[in-house]
């Protein structure tokens, strides 16, 4: 099973806790979306007038107005207002009178304005400027946006699969953040601190439909469910925020530990009753990929990539080594003539250990099915993969599924090889 | 291919007559670039018309200064953005210090291909390439905090150019940082440096201030030293360093910023435990390809001007005198390729002891 720094590295990374109690991590106050906690009986759509009334954003543990209409003014069909005032909480049963009758009128004028940060159909992006992310949907759902930045490109001119997942991974940490359960700046809530009771990762399930590309805006959802008994279930839903089109769903499973004796724990009556709340008890966003993962080793792999180490970058507070890293390392041993021309359509990650500044991993990769020789001719390849320790101990097992590059776009950027290299 | 319009900034008109020029390229996306999109025209009566826009252009955070001649853009720091000191690593600043000058060049009207060319540079197969990085930061971002990043460019003698940054804390507008670096032109094809021609050069200097302004008007700053070649043995070493497929920026190079990882990689644990980076130093010898192995050596580097580091210290107004020697230690470094130990960069690093928490 996967230690604290697993979880550490999805619920929360860093730090901020202890640290910024000056600033805005307290329970209940005032930081960023925050406000959507007590907004559980808000009506679902319409106007949101008292569930999502914020105070305004705290950067850097300072008031920062912004410069668009809050989003306790909008609703879900995005009606836009005028240039916020900003004492308008004030004035919300006014605005809410007035709305219906100046709806129309202000979609027209619009255009006329010359404020060009403004669009009423997203508005709630430009509520969010810093993409600090806020709670929608009756409390339950925590979402969050990401313009895809120069550097989060990868080779082939898309957003990295580890760039997905680091969004995935902060916005996690912001839901729990936001929903003010950060117990102790791990992910444990108040009642689990007490009892040192940690979340650890057991499972990941990616499925990413389109890769955005740099400039590209994304728009992340997140929430939870019970998973088993005495599990919890995080889904992430990926969407472009212009076409609203999904491009990745995520589902991973996460069970509770103790923090000394690493051994399973129930969720306690305490715990449940903070988290309970939460839990949507959707379906999973990503249908369970049941399969078994088999257990690689040098003779069954067909790849075999050696003297990975940790960089300073790659680790957390805890000096343990981030989760989204051994994507990177599984990556590695990836046979180039899959990397050159597929892209990864699923991954499925099983987390065994964590490991730190000191380890040595290896990577191994067998490709399973109809091999590289066909590549061409099949466009779909899989594989299993191993990441573990120089002395055998495992990280993850894994699967990856691959689809040929471009099959999504419409242009001809590229040409798939008949055969392999 | 290229067509020519008006555009506006998200802060309305005051460069419109600027940008009568200006090439706004709406080439569909293909390998080399990516599609640049109106964002806006000036309508007959004046007024703005929202154009098919790109997406991230109406949402960007940074815009064009008033007179065109800088460009400023905020950033939020992301949690896995935060390294083991619970703040931004500076593989996070050079990050965001890259993405706003690709940024900055893009809104101007540049390539959008990664290599920030001009026109003429493109027909010619010329790219910038970047000779020297110097980073300060006295104080470092924590996770959510948010950084305004301003930067400009300027030529640089006959053969570079120069881009500049400061860094500032959002919310109270402190200084926090300031780097600079230093760009020459280089055949594509050749790998060869060639001086910055007169076409060239006056294609983008209208994007630069006039008056000279830098980062580090200071005389004998920092970022001017020059950087000794460090002796062998090396004190500290890390040999086989591996580039990963995250160091391949879009244009299959090792990207910049993995250089300053590998520099740090040799650093003695007990420094980084109780010390952090203020100021980073690189030249740029030679790139590294995919499967090149480096090596990353460091040795400490005789501690003579502590007095001139505490009072570049001085921004934020707490000085600490010359200080504890302990306080302030500077490191000298190398990467060189495995093989044949041929220099891929040099650099020194300035240390100050982490700040109570």
């Amino acid at each position: 099973m996967v230690a604290a720094a697993a979880t550490s590295a999805f619920f929360v990374a860093a730090s901020s806790n202890p640290d910024s109690s000056t600033k805005t991590n307290k329970v209940g106050s005032g930081s960023a979306s925050l406000g959507g906690i007590k907004s559980k009986s808000a009506s679902p759509g319409g106007l949101q007038v008292k569930a999502n009334a914020q105070a305004p954003a705290k950067i850097n543990g300072t008031t920062v107005g912004y410069t668009t209409p809050m989003e306790s003014l909008i609703t879900e069909d995005d009606v836009p207002s005028s240039p916020p005032p900003r004492t308008f909480i004030n004035q919300l049963p006014d605005w809410s009178m007035l709305l219906a009758a100046i709806t129309t009128i202000f979609l027209a004028a619009e255009k006329q304005w010359m404020m060009l940060d403004w669009k009423p159909r997203r508005s709630d992006m430009l509520i969010d400027p810093f993409g600090i992310g806020r709670i929608v949907q009756d409390g339950l759902v925590f979402r969050q946006n990401f313009s895809i930045r120069s550097y989060e490109i990868g080779a082939d001119r898309t957003a990295s699969i580890e760039t997905l997942m680091n969004h995935l991974q902060e916005t996690a940490l912001n839901h729990v953040k936001g929903a003010g359960l950060l117990g102790d700046g791990f992910g444990s809530t108040p009642e689990m601190c007490k009892k040192n009771l940690i979340w650890v990762v057991t499972r990941m399930q990616v499925v990413v439909d389109r890769y955005p590309t740099w400039g590209d805006v994304v728009q992340v959802d997140t929430w939870v469910s019970g998973s088993g008994k005495n599990g919890m279930r995080r889904d992430w839903l990926v969407r472009d925020c212009k076409t609203g089109e999904i491009l990745t769903r995520a589902s991973s499973v996460w069970v509770m530990m103790n923090k000394f004796t690493r051994r399973l724990s129930k969720i306690p009556e305490e715990v449940r009753g903070e988290i309970g709340p939460y839990f949507m008890n959707s379906d999973p966003v990503v249908e369970e990929d049941s399969r078994k993962l088999p257990k690689l080793d040098d003779n069954t792999a067909d790849y075999v990539r050696r003297g990975l180490a940790p960089r300073w970058s790659d680790l957390d507070v805890n000096q343990h080594v981030n989760n989204v890293k051994y994507i990177g390392w599984i990556l590695e041993s990836a046979p180039l003539p899959i990397l050159e021309t597929h892209e990864l359509a699923s991954m499925t990650l099983e987390y065994r250990r964590e490991c730190g500044r000191d380890s040595v991993l290896q990577s191994l990769t067998a490709v399973s099915g109809a091999g590289i020789g066909n590549l061409g001719n099949s466009g779909r390849a899989e594989c299993q993969h191993l990441l573990r320790l120089e002395d055998g101990a495992e990280i993850v097992r894994g699967r990856t599924e691959w689809r040929p590059k471009y099959a999504n776009n419409f242009g001809t950027l590229g040409q798939i090889p008949a055969e392999s290299a | 291919m290229a067509a020519q319009c008006r555009f506006m900034g998200p802060h309305g008109p005051f460069y419109s007559r600027r940008r009568k020029n200006a090439v706004v390229f709406t080439t569909p996306v293909d390998n080399k670039q990516r599609g640049f999109q109106v964002k806006a025209v000036l309508s007959e009566q004046g007024r703005v018309e929202l154009g098919t826009g790109n997406w991230a252009d109406r949402l960007r955070l940074g815009s064009l200064a008033d007179d065109g001649l800088s460009y400023k853009e905020k950033f939020i720091v992301r949690c896995y953005e935060v390294g083991i000191n619970k703040t931004a690593t500076v593989e996070t600043i050079a990050n965001l210090l890259q993405e706003v000058g690709c940024n900055h060049a893009q809104s101007v009207g540049f390539s959008t291909d990664g290599f920030a060319t001009t026109t003429t540079m493109r027909k010619l197969h010329l790219i910038w390439v970047t000779a020297r990085m110097h980073i300060e930061i006295y104080k470092y971002p924590a996770w959510s905090d948010v950084v305004e990043i301003e930067t400009w460019c300027q030529s640089e003698g006959k053969i570079g150019t120069r881009r500049d940054w400061i860094l500032k804390d959002y919310s109270n507008g402190q200084v926090i940082g300031r780097a600079t670096s230093k760009w020459v032109m280089m055949n594509q094809d050749t790998r060869r440096l060639q001086k910055v021609s007169d076409d060239v050069r006056n294609e983008y200097l209208v994007f630069c201030p006039k008056k000279l302004r830098l980062a580090f008007p200071e005389d004998n700053n920092s970022s001017l030293k020059k950087i000794s070649k460090l002796g062998d043995p090396a004190q500290y070493s890390r040999l086989g360093l591996m580039p990963r497929r995250a160091d391949l920026d879009m244009n299959q190079h090792v990207n910049n910023v993995a250089y300053i990882g590998w520099v740090l990689e040799s650093m003695p644990q007990d420094i980084i435990d109780t010390h952090e980076l203020q100021t980073i130093t690189l030249d740029y010898r030679r790139e590294c390809q995919r499967d090149d192995l480096v090596d990353s050596l460091t040795n400490t580097e005789p501690n003579e001007e502590t007095e001139v580091i505490s009072g570049l210290q001085g921004t934020n107004g707490s000085a600490t005198a010359t200080g504890d020697k302990q306080d302030y230690c500077q490191f000298l470094h190398l990467l060189r390729l495995s093989g044949d130990g041929s220099e891929i960069n040099r650099g020194r690093t300035e240390w100050r002891k982490k700040p109570a928490r």
